[in-house]
């Protein structure tokens, strides 16, 4: 008895004492002794509880949406799109929404740090004092032996190192990120010159399309430049009063363009260079034309069976296809990361000229942009090099090789071949714990700089890149280090430091023609800074093309399999992009927007196979090919042939901070070290087999709450 | 025999409840107080000196026309002043000490709205609103000290007062709180 | 405060194009983002604890190899006839007369969570914990946003925020608001232009104009809500 009174008179006390303090925490003065740090001196254009805008662009992936950042008392709060910027006009994805979390993200490196090599217990904190000496120490290395390994972005640092290797005469910097080498980049470009005589990147015109073919692109999600693609689709589908775009997507694994789309086609990994024959053979006979000399020999049907879908289908998309005035074919990642990649490229472009779309409406352009990245190949040169000791010093920027490419590779067993590995992450990436320096650059949001090779951009743009908050620790930024390091390694550049080098690198800009102009340097860069970098009115896309000659092309189709044994793997890059985005908290708790599933990596497999092997939701099964092996939950998934699983990339880091670390696996395991003949990554014609392990995991579903698939 | 007492009648119980009574009114008039008295500030800024002299409220606190907080003068807007004006003073050492290490200067504020309470100066300032009517005579105070009742039915009552054709956007919730 | 003169009161609205959208979820960041909702950890999202102010509903339709999903981005309906206020006890979800919309206070809100019971839409959230933003990150969060703690129900708000913020500025101008000035998080992220919004009461507003698109419908029409968010029904396959 008297111990329930006590509980209940403790509860009165513990009750009171909650009032006590919901009184004073809610009347506000507790809140007064939250230490207020004031500027000593606040910027004259500043006013505490105003905002502040600054122009900048995103550097989440490189397509280069142009973005507006919101910052209040020197914080930066939201971002959102340039309204004005040609690529994105307003728009911005999740990757880019989220920034600040990369800013803000509380394991960042706080300064340089010296390590002896993976070493975690002793690295040591240093200074840049004796960091810049050992970097001007590593320029002064013989030049053949001294390599750079770049990311995507930014493109300024990119320039400033490939005229610093060009003046010493060493090799050019490698630039490289698994989403481009997913998205096919190379390969694409490579097959613009072959099939128009121009190496350039082509630029799809989806908003005034009328019948899209895509195959394996997801444009939606990551293919080339998510945004202004989107922007495009809707346009595709309502800007027009007379007719609703038709989109038709080829492909084994239902992304979330595929999703989308009117009609998706569920072709083996492997068929798409006989479907796009069939369908130019087909086109031909619709249109009353003779067919082209690479589809002369192909029989529809039977490439319909390769594929694994009814030769009638085949039939009626050609009609329609032919039967549009603005018609379009677009060759994506997934069709053309494939061991024939480059062929089966250069067959889908060729459907754009069967229908004479180029440089038209609604058809394929030009851009005259480089494309950021080098093939995949030249990254294989490197760890070849590396690995016969032939690289003394390698600096990595933006890229996280260590985590991004094949395992089978072998990267990291090359890396520890390299005497001196100096990196300029801004995270403890895995490839930064496998250095001997971690120098660490300014965060994006911190820093000066460009980006000029936007792939979806309609005309010249260079989008400028400006810090938005003071830098929040000792950092420095990479382009800095260098001038100031090279300068005392002997080989100085002529600029004095960063912002100097872009300044000079835009002077060229002043007078050609861009939509403002100024006097001199000064003004110039004001307005530079306040817009947000520099483009043409108009659109400015390359219109001259036509069709160069063609090559016959023969397509071993897809591999067989033992049925139920063997599947087709389908590995996808999601909002996570190359892997970096896995340490953004939100882009993490974001829903994948096709399987809902958060947090966490899955095995996608279609319910009928997994009846049939009796495998359920949440077991985790492990999925073996040739080249590794790794294990993940299984998620049933509708929208994908039953011969095929899938697996997104992106997580499954061992380093990167609290939110990536030890979340799901890395389907880098899984990949073969082959390119195609552009040399892309061939990651999509590769067989797996799974196996149940017995464990199971749940994986953490939105869709759950609203029970979309009924009982589970 | 001798009979147990019932439990609200044992000593030590009724100690027990007299501490938990104390304990509990203690806290509630602590709490009080602490709202109602001027918080330590840093430096003990004579505010009737400087009005008195016919400084603009706005002189130091800029804010109040442009934006939702009114601001606290950071130490270049006191320098700017008493560099020139230099009196000896024990506050004015302190002043001269932030300057000197090139420090901001802590102000706790004291007119401070909880934080699902989002009140904009500007509106107010701007609608002809002096700052007297909420902060007190400032005239008879040294540093700032909090102006007793200031709760939500005290806005609602000015609201209503002050502009009764706008009662449906001026009491609406959104108004203040989202 | 012109717009209060005019006599008539602003109502706001807004249509969501499903045609247009392509489900990904750029919105649902957006909106986090901008309103503070905190990421709650993979644990909390698989007991169906996630905090989402808009979600994207992904329905299945078909069966291999016709299936194609449905998106239907979903967010408070603002409804004119609001299940959630009536059962309030401490009158936390209230109507808002001057914006037509319904908030919630969370200064009021204790938690008994009826209104998101009475909430056929899924659209309010509980704070099953503190928001946990480790040093430094809680430097972006929007301090025009009340953070809010445990215990307390949360929704979209059409960031009233914006709303305010827009038509203090408007009025400081002496004009009143333009179409299109102010836009929530999740219509100025949108990549694919499905979201639009606006004052409804304007009928030349492009929200007013959407709204009665031959393919508009509302969620749940049928319950009386009379929600303040349109929708306009994709075409072809997708709920054609």
């Amino acid at each position: 008895m008297s111990d329930k009174i006590t509980r209940r008179n403790f509860l009165k006390i513990a009750g009171a004492g909650a009032a006590i303090s919901a009184v004073l925490t809610g009347c506000g003065p507790m809140s007064r002794y939250i230490v207020r740090r004031p500027y000593t001196e606040m910027p004259e254009y500043n006013q505490t509880g105003l905002n502040t805008y600054y122009a900048s662009t995103c550097r989440e992936c490189a397509a280069g949406c142009g973005i507006i950042v919101r910052t209040k008392e020197g914080r930066a709060i939201t971002i959102e799109g340039n309204p004005q910027h040609p690529l994105n006009r307003g728009r911005l994805c999740a990757r880019g929404i989220t920034a600040q979390q990369g800013l803000y993200n509380p394991d960042r490196v706080f300064g340089p740090i010296f390590q002896a090599r993976g070493d975690t217990g002793r690295q040591a904190r240093t200074t840049w004092d004796e960091a810049i000496p050992v970097v001007s120490e590593a320029l002064k290395s013989p030049a053949g032996q001294i390599a750079f390994l770049l990311g995507t972005a930014p493109d300024h640092l990119f320039d400033l190192v490939t005229e610093w290797t060009r003046s010493i005469g060493a090799p050019a910097p490698l630039r490289y990120s698994a989403l481009a080498s997913f998205e096919g980049r190379s390969t694409l470009q490579e097959a613009a010159n072959r099939t128009f005589g121009k190496p350039a990147l082509p630029y799809f015109d989806l908003a005034n399309a009328e019948v899209v073919f895509s195959f394996g692109a997801n444009f939606l999600e990551t293919w080339l430049s998510p945004v202004s693609y989107s922007a495009a689709y809707g346009d595709m589908r309502q800007a027009r009063p007379t007719r609703r775009g038709y989109l038709v997507a080829f492909e084994a694994r239902q992304s979330l363009t595929a999703g989308n789309a009117d009609e998706w086609i569920p072709i083996k990994p492997g068929s798409e260079g006989l479907v796009a024959l069939a369908l130019a053979r087909l086109v031909a006979e619709a249109r009353g034309e003779a067919a082209p000399a690479a589809a002369r020999s192909i029989d529809p049907a039977a490439a319909a069976e390769a594929a694994g879908i009814e030769p009638a289908k085949l039939t009626d998309l050609a009609r329609l296809f032919a039967a549009s005035e603005h018609s379009l074919a677009i060759p994506g990642g997934g069709a053309i990361g494939q061991h024939e990649g480059l062929a089966i490229a250069q067959a889908i472009l060729q459907l754009n000229v069967q229908v004479n779309n180029l440089g038209l409406p609604g058809g394929v352009y030009l851009t005259n942009t480089e494309q950021p990245t080098t093939s995949l190949a030249e990254v294989y040169n490197l760890v070849q090099k590396m690995n016969n000791s032939q690289v003394k010093v390698l600096f990595i920027h933006g890229a996280n090789p260590v985590f991004e490419l094949p395992k089978v590779l072998g990267f990291e067993e090359a890396l520890a071949k390299v005497p001196l590995v100096i990196s300029f992450a801004t995270f403890p990436d895995e490839t930064a714990m496998l250095s001997d320096y971690v120098l660490p650059d300014h965060s994006p949001l911190e820093s000066f700089g460009y980006q000029r090779m936007l792939a979806a951009a309609d005309r010249p743009v260079y989008s400028s890149i400006q810090p938005v908050v003071a830098p929040l620790y000792d950092t420095r930024a990479t382009a800095d280090v260098l001038l100031t390091a090279a300068a005392a390694a002997g080989s100085p550049l002529p600029y004095t430091d960063e912002v100097d080098f872009v300044q000079q690198m835009i002077v060229p800009l002043i007078s050609a023609g861009g939509f403002y102009t100024a006097p001199e340097i000064q003004t110039f860069w004001s307005r530079w800074l306040q817009y947000g970098g520099w483009w043409v009115t108009e659109q400015a896309l390359d219109t001259d093309i036509s069709a160069a000659s063609e090559r016959p092309a023969a397509f071993s189709g897809p591999a067989t399999l033992e049925e139920d044994k063997q599947f087709y793997l389908v590995v996808f890059p999601t909002q996570l992009g190359d892997g970096a985005g896995a340490n953004r908290p939100w882009l993490q708790e974001m829903p994948d927007p096709m399987t809902t599933l958060t947090w966490n990596t899955w095995v996608e497999i279609n319910p009928e196979t997994a009846d049939k092997l009796g495998i359920h939701d949440d077991d985790v099964v492990r999925v073996t090919t040739p080249y590794g092996a790794l294990e993940a939950s299984v998620y049933r998934y509708p929208a994908i042939r039953p011969d095929t699983i899938a697996i997104p990339f992106g997580q499954g880091h061992t380093a990167l901070g609290r939110w990536a670390e030890g979340r799901g696996a890395n389907p880098a395991a899984l990949l073969p070290a082959a390119v195609n003949e552009a040399g892309d990554l061939a990651y999509n014609d590769v067989v797996a087999s799974i196996a149940l392990t017995g464990k199971r995991r749940p994986l953490a579903r939105v869709e759950s709450r609203e029970g979309v698939y009924g009982e589970h | 025999m001798k009979l147990k007492k019932p439990w609200w009648n044992q000593p030590g119980m009724q100690i027990a409840t007299v501490l938990v009574t104390l304990i509990i009114v203690g806290g509630i008039v602590g709490g009080i107080f602490l709202t109602q008295t001027s918080p330590e500030q840093p430096i003990a800024f004579p505010h009737n000196r400087h009005v008195g002299i016919g400084a603009s409220c706005l002189y130091c606190h800029t804010g109040a026309t442009l934006g939702p907080s009114a601001g606290l003068p950071g130490i270049e807007k006191c320098w700017g002043c008493h560099q020139q004006v230099q009196k000896q003073s024990p506050e004015l050492t302190k002043l001269a000490g932030y300057v000197e290490r090139n420090e901001a200067i802590p102000w706790v504020p004291v007119a401070i709205q909880p934080d699902f309470v989002h009140f904009k100066h500007s509106l107010h300032v701007n609608a002809g609103l002096q700052c007297s009517a909420c902060h007190g005579d400032l005239t008879k105070m040294t540093v700032a000290e909090p102006q007793k009742g200031q709760n939500m039915g005290w806005c609602l009552q000015c609201h209503k007062n002050s502009a009764p054709e706008q009662w449906t956007k001026l009491s609406d919730c959104a108004t203040c709180h989202y | 405060m012109a717009e209060v003169s005019k006599g008539i009161a602003e109502k706001w609205g807004l249509v969501v194009d499903q045609d247009r959208c392509t489900g990904c979820n750029a919105c649902v960041v957006a909106c986090s983002m901008e309103n503070n909702v905190p990421f709650t950890g993979e644990d909390n999202v698989a007991f169906g604890r996630g905090t989402y102010w808009i979600y994207n509903k992904r329905m299945w339709e078909g069966n291999y190899p016709e299936v194609a999903p449905a998106f239907q981005p979903v967010m408070c309906q603002q409804c004119g006839s609001a299940p959630c206020e009536p059962v309030c006890p401490t009158f936390a979800a209230v109507h808002s007369e001057e914006e037509q919309i319904n908030l919630q206070i969370y200064n009021r809100c204790i938690g008994t969570r009826y209104c998101a019971n009475n909430c056929p839409y899924h659209a309010r959230q509980f704070n099953f914990e503190d928001p946990n933003i480790p040093e430094p990150m809680n430097s972006y969060l929007n301090p025009d946003v009340t953070v809010r703690r445990r215990g307390v129900m949360e929704k979209c708000t059409f960031c009233v925020q914006r709303i305010v913020a827009g038509r203090q500025t408007a009025s400081a101008e002496d004009r009143s608001l333009r179409d299109g000035e102010v836009m929530p998080a999740c219509v100025a992220a949108c990549p694919s232009g499905a979201l639009v919004f606006g004052d409804l009461s304007d009928p030349n507003s492009r929200v007013s104009q959407m709204a009665q698109n031959e393919r508009q419908y509302k969620l749940m029409d049928e319950l009386g809500t009379r929600p303040k968010v349109t929708y306009l029904k994709g075409g072809g396959r997708n709920g054609g």
